[in-house]
């Protein structure tokens, strides 16, 4: 007899074939996860990704390559753009459909997958959340490290009290807000007799950019599933009547410098911002800011708060990845959160009173002083020195 | 002079909008610990800003549409205070607080529950609209929303930055904001018959172009402010029992996820080894500054 829950499968997210990022780091992580799995409990479970779309089966070989044992592809001309709706219904169906599972494995007793994982962006957040409500089992968001262990529970509701094993259980650990607090969640059955039930898949979704994909691998081989979705007319209620690709506001991807500010400017935020926002100037860079700022946490002008203290801006895992030539991390602490957002930058600036501030580990250069001194200065000498570089 | 949506009777629009209690992230309200993690017992708390967003949006359909607006929450009795600002800026008709002490340690799904069992009473279950905010501020999961849609049976549209009502046809059009990752950000325009569940993007703002519009707005905003003055007039609370929730689906034995441990994250290995420099030393900051313009432009000057 095999078990009911076996293999881990990761949401496949792609623009026109093209797998967005987080895909692949996704199956990266799925591999290595299931490798020391098969290796720990002499298993032979699956890395299996789900895709849905529509003239892709290219991806779905691609995403053998990069660590895939199995593709379930959904090819259908409603598949062109995500759309929660139809894509909760169809994902939901792939997760308990044992016909599939065993094109790729035996699947007498398959119920559900073991595992299952989504990027945590836009449109995966929101799959996540709508496809684990529909299998009602259990979601942790923005996961940025991964382990399987057996486990040993006593808890009030799950266990009834008692110590009791939970196996091949995934530990998921999450930053929180503040980026310093980690929380690891756990998705258990409860098998307290009088509130039993069983709570599969345990599911999560993964920070772009904290995994690495593996090498790809044209040696690698797998099977590519197909699966007919059939729809409902209640499942296509949404329809897609325009699509227009635009630039963001803020624009970091076109900038080789960025600087950055956090809660550091404080004591005068309005005439901080004003500061940094000069700095950026100079290095005709763009302004970013830690998770924070963007909770418009300062009394500042209406303008300043519009401008500034926004979403957009956020650098870090609840924002933007950038990778500019020059960082400058203005009154930022270094929350591992913001580390995540700009850690691949070629050179990193840090102007910050306090040395034992973690953004210290991340830094070339740490300036340590308070930014209302530091930066008219260095605007000063910034200014000089260009017309130099210009006129050479 | 009266001022009305051009709903014809029978016609009508009912809304309701799902907020949350949170700690008040505003300097001079927040507090850190000295490790930099939230100090939650010297934290006030308040209507979420992601609240304060989702009651604007449908202060849009009352304005509008002359919607009905119903606010939720699920939360301990002091949550009646985010009710009441979320009043404010809706001018809501009613207030609904889910609270029992059967609900405490709800992860998301659990509350979900919750919601929908309570959603599901307002309007005698005629409800054509539901607005939930981007995320909480604290949890920061962004899953409650479209949970609760989904057990609603309502179709969910996530990141609207924009949104109209086609009263007669029952149909929502609105605007998306996608970040796609590597790739580009994409506004996506979408059609869907009603009843749908709104989960507004930060970035969302209410417009009203007309003249007729903006009276309405003046009108209902000046209406709210008076509301929310006398909110419990406007308050009812339910217990479980009240809603008709299953006390297996609820709280934490509804929970299928339980938090194991938190613990600090580690400082992680210095990934860069950073030269010092003293900021309050000018031939320092002129070293500096000559630095920044090598990595940029790849200049030496010397």
């Amino acid at each position: 007899m095999t078990e009911k829950y076996r293999h881990l499968y990761v949401v496949i997210e792609h623009e026109d074939g093209k797998p967005v990022p987080v895909s692949l780091e996704m199956l990266g992580e799925a591999r290595r996860l299931m490798d020391g799995f098969n290796r720990k409990y002499r298993s032979d479970e699956k890395v299996v990704a789900v895709v849905l779309g529509h003239n892709t089966r290219k991806l779905c070989e691609e995403l053998i390559f990069f660590g895939a044992d199995a593709v379930i592809y959904s090819d259908s001309k409603e598949f062109e753009h995500a759309r929660n709706l139809v894509d909760t219904k169809v994902i939901s169906e792939i997760a308990k459909d044992r016909e599939l599972a065993s094109k790729f494995s035996e699947a007498t007793d398959f119920v559900k997958p073991r595992y299952m994982f989504f990027a945590a962006d836009n449109i995966g957040r929101q799959l996540s959340s709508t496809v684990l409500a529909e299998l009602e089992s259990g979601l942790a968001s923005d996961i940025n490290k991964l382990v399987i262990e057996d486990l040993e529970i006593k808890h009030e509701h799950k266990t009834k009290g008692q110590g009791l094993m939970y196996e091949k259980t995934l530990e998921m650990y999450r930053p929180d807000f503040s980026g310093f607090l980690w929380t690891t969640i756990l998705c258990l059955d409860n098998r307290n007799p009088a509130i039993a039930r069983e709570y599969h898949p345990q599911a999560c979704s993964i920070i772009p950019g904290v995994f690495a994909p593996i090498e790809r691998d044209t040696s690698r081989r797998g099977i590519v599933v197909d699966h007919q979705p059939s729809f409902s007319e209640r499942d296509l209620k949404v329809r897609v009547i325009g699509r227009k690709i635009v630039k963001s506001a803020v624009d970091f991807d076109s900038h080789k410098a960025i600087v950055s500010f956090g809660r550091g400017v404080k004591e005068s935020p309005e005439e901080n911002v004003r500061l940094v926002a000069q700095l950026a100037e100079q290095l005709e860079g763009e302004v970013g800011v830690s998770l924070p700022i963007s909770k418009k946490p300062f009394a500042v002008s209406e303008a300043t708060n519009s401008k500034y203290m926004i979403p957009d801006r956020v650098v870090g895992t609840s924002g933007r990845k950038v990778a500019p030539l020059l960082y400058v991390a203005v009154g930022i602490s270094g929350a591992m959160q913001h580390i995540v957002g700009m850690k691949e930058s070629s050179f990193v600036v840090a102007i910050n009173p306090d040395e034992n501030a973690p953004i210290k580990d991340e830094c070339d250069i740490f300036i340590k002083g308070r930014m209302e001194d530091v930066i008219p200065v260095l605007l000063e000498e910034l200014q000089k020195q260009k017309p130099a570089i210009r006129a050479k | 002079m009266e001022i009305k949506g051009y709903l014809m009777p029978g016609n009508t629009l009912n809304a309701a909008v799902i907020v949350k209690l949170e700690p008040d992230f505003s300097e001079g309200n927040v507090s850190y610990n000295a490790d930099g993690t939230l100090n939650r017992a010297e934290t006030k708390s308040i209507l979420g800003p992601h609240s304060a967003v989702a009651s604007s949006a449908a202060f849009y359909a009352k304005v509008r549409y002359g919607a009905r607006i119903a606010v939720t929450t699920m939360g301990p009795p002091i949550a009646d205070v985010a009710l009441q600002q979320a009043q404010v800026l809706c001018d809501a008709d009613e207030l609904h607080l889910y609270s029992d002490r059967m609900f405490a340690g709800a992860d998301t799904l659990a509350t979900a529950e919750v919601l929908r069992n309570g959603i599901a009473k307002v309007e005698g279950g005629q409800l054509d609209l539901v607005f939930s905010g981007h995320r909480a501020s604290d949890g920061e999961t962004g899953q409650t929303g479209p949970q609760t849609a989904w057990k609603l049976g309502f179709t969910f549209l996530g990141n609207v930055i924009d949104y109209d009502i086609d009263v007669p046809n029952r149909m929502v059009r609105a605007k998306r904001l996608i970040s796609l990752q590597g790739f580009y950000d994409v506004i996506e325009e979408v059609e869907a018959p009603l009843p749908v569940f709104i989960a507004i993007d930060p970035s969302y703002k209410a417009s009203f172009n007309t003249v007729s519009q903006r009276l309405a707005f003046e009108k209902y905003q000046k209406e709210g402010k008076v509301r929310a003055q006398d909110y419990k007039r406007y308050l009812k609370v339910f217990n479980a029992q009240q809603l008709g929730a299953d006390p297996k689906l609820v709280g934490l034995p509804g929970s299928p996820t339980i938090v194991y441990k938190v613990e600090r994250i580690p400082k992680a290995k210095a990934s860069r080894k950073a030269e010092v420099i003293d900021g309050s030393s000018r031939e320092e900051l002129r070293k500096a500054a000559a630095k920044m313009y090598e990595i940029l432009g790849g200049m030496v000057i010397k």
